[in-house]
């Protein structure tokens, strides 16, 4: 059965308890203690060995629907993972096999398998999976592959304390996802929507098996507009490259005849 | 959307940076330096092997050296270099990177019997490396346009033409760099122009099909990328010219050769680059063209 995440940013408190959850579970070695001056964002971005990121989005824009002390302002809090793709970037790259997609429909990297060319790193719209450069390997979110395994659900969702994380099957999580909305919507909160919810919101990915629930544009919570695995575009590349290969043969013979005609 | 003129969360990059080191563009150079002298060496076998002999012996000197050059430095840029023969584990059509994995993997071996036998193996080796160099000099670009760094993307289908043409020019420059006949001096000399022109065509539309979208076109405006472009364009069009007029002057055929070089070589590195400035800039891959 398709699993996933539906992460709700409106319920999100910005606790970093999934970020923790995450690393304790999967073992993960901590980034170094830095302060970026980034509102309480001091975790930067998901890598090799951070695969739960809490954004603090400091907004001079209001939440329709609310009313604050703050007046004009707003907090937007977001917890980012790994998108786990319809059509998998990462997955379509790797030249290994090392990239593979699970029986819960989840995108995993087999360690023993990746032999870090780094070309996942670069096919995944998101800049979600990273090469450690301490062991020379490919590391992303697995979904908590062995968790799920045993029948339980990932770290990041289970320490969640406000089910803005929520996990389980997918089919699930649209329905509950698109009544959240509507939800949002009576309550006058008109902006919530859904990003990669399906292959109709999103048609460069297919949708996502880990989607959320934002409400600002996707380039406030630094996603892309419209992202696009590679592999969509890339056919004209290949014709392209067949007619200069032609090219280049013709060339060189007609090269070589011409200095033998002398 | 926050108040701040350009979109985006502190400006940090969507997308991570390439991690390859400067072995991947060296790769670029060499491996499609050794296909297209695979090619031109298969070809003027097939023309008239008698006149061409030192020719051929030349072509397939440089593609066997490339070849297994281009493979090592490969290699040395993986993270885990033991695991090499992993990328021959599956074939997937997907991914370019597997692709010419499996090229290299069979263009290699054939590259480096032509270059030590002689007669009928030597030849049959020969012609194979020269069938299977010709997408070597080409997949590199395609591998670079199946990624999400927006001007690579947006480079596109012009990107392929353009590295076919430098890996051309790179052979091209290396062998009038060496010893060659009347009538293969000849012959190089009009597969060298032929290349020079097509590579100083074919860079402009890349550089154009990069610029129709503004922010990110502006990566090859990126202090790297930007020179090694113009010493590209600067170096190929002179070649070019050089390699037109040498004549009989054996010095001026080495310095057609050796600015051809450099030309070809400064390209491929500067596309890289660019590619590296524009999966920093957020605001490329906003703006990117779905």
């Amino acid at each position: 059965m398709a699993k996933g995440f539906f992460t709700d940013t409106t319920v999100c408190i910005g606790c970093k308890a999934c970020e923790v959850a995450c690393k304790q579970w999967n073992q993960l070695p901590d980034d170094g203690l830095i302060f970026t001056g980034m509102s309480y964002d001091n975790t930067v971005e998901l890598s090799a060995t951070t695969w739960r990121h809490v954004e603090f989005i400091e907004r001079p824009v209001a939440l329709s629907g609310q009313e604050t002390g703050l007046g004009q302002f707003s907090w937007l809090l977001m917890s980012d993972v790994c998108k786990h793709c319809q059509r998998a970037g990462c997955l379509e790259a790797c030249p290994t096999g090392a990239i593979v997609r699970t029986e819960f429909d989840s995108v995993y990297v087999q360690p023993d398998i990746c032999n870090g060319c780094g070309y996942c790193v670069v096919g995944c719209p998101f800049g979600v999976i990273d090469r450690n450069e301490e062991d020379g390997r490919a590391w992303k979110c697995t979904l908590c592959y062995d968790r799920l395994q045993d029948g339980m659900e990932p770290a990041c969702a289970k320490a969640c304390p406000t089910d803005s994380i929520v996990f389980g099957e997918l089919d699930d999580l649209k329905q509950q996802a698109h009544d959240r909305v509507e939800t949002l919507h009576e309550r006058g909160m008109t902006e919530a929507y859904l990003y990669g919810v399906d292959e109709a919101s999103q048609p460069g990915t297919e949708g996502l098996n880990a989607f959320f629930l934002l409400v600002d544009e996707p380039e406030v919570y630094n996603l892309p507009p419209d992202p696009v695995v590679p592999t969509k575009k890339v056919g004209r590349a290949w014709s392209s490259m067949a007619a200069a290969c032609l090219a280049l043969a013709a060339g060189a013979v007609a090269s070589v005849v011409a200095g033998r005609s002398r | 959307m926050s108040s701040g003129s350009e979109p985006g969360y502190y400006n940090r990059p969507v997308l991570k940076e390439p991690v390859w080191i400067w072995a991947v563009p060296a790769y670029f150079v060499v491996g499609g330096a050794a296909g297209a002298a695979a090619a031109l060496g298969a070809a003027a076998e097939i023309a008239d092997r008698e006149s061409f002999g030192g020719l051929i012996k030349t072509c397939r000197r440089i593609a066997a050296t490339g070849l297994v050059v281009g493979s090592a430095l490969l290699i040395y840029d993986l993270g885990r270099p033991g695991r090499f023969f992993n990328m021959l584990r599956v074939f997937r059509p997907t991914s370019p990177l597997n692709v010419g994995s499996w090229l290299l993997a069979a263009a290699t071996p054939c590259a480096a019997l032509s270059a030590v036998s002689e007669g009928s193996i030597g030849q049959l080796a020969g012609l194979s490396a020269g069938a299977l160099g010709l997408p070597i000099t080409g997949y590199t670009a395609v591998l670079l346009a199946n990624t999400a760094v927006p001007v690579w993307q947006e480079m596109g289908a012009a990107l392929p033409a353009s590295f076919v043409a430098s890996a051309a020019v790179s052979a091209a420059s290396l062998l009038e760099m060496t010893e060659l006949s009347e009538e293969e001096a000849i012959a190089v000399r009009v597969f060298a122009v032929t290349s020079k022109c097509c590579e100083s065509i074919a860079a402009t539309v890349v550089e154009r099909r990069a610029r129709a979208v503004p922010e990110v076109g502006r990566a090859l405006d990126s202090p790297r990328a930007k020179g090694l472009l113009s010493l590209a364009r600067i170096s190929v069009g002179v070649a070019a010219v050089m390699s037109l007029v040498s004549g009989k002057s054996r010095a001026g055929r080495r310095a057609a050769g050796l600015l051809g070089t450099i030309g070809a070589a400064a390209h491929k590195f500067g596309v890289f680059y660019a590619g590296e400035a524009s999966a920093r800039d957020p605001q490329a891959t906003f703006a990117q063209r779905s």
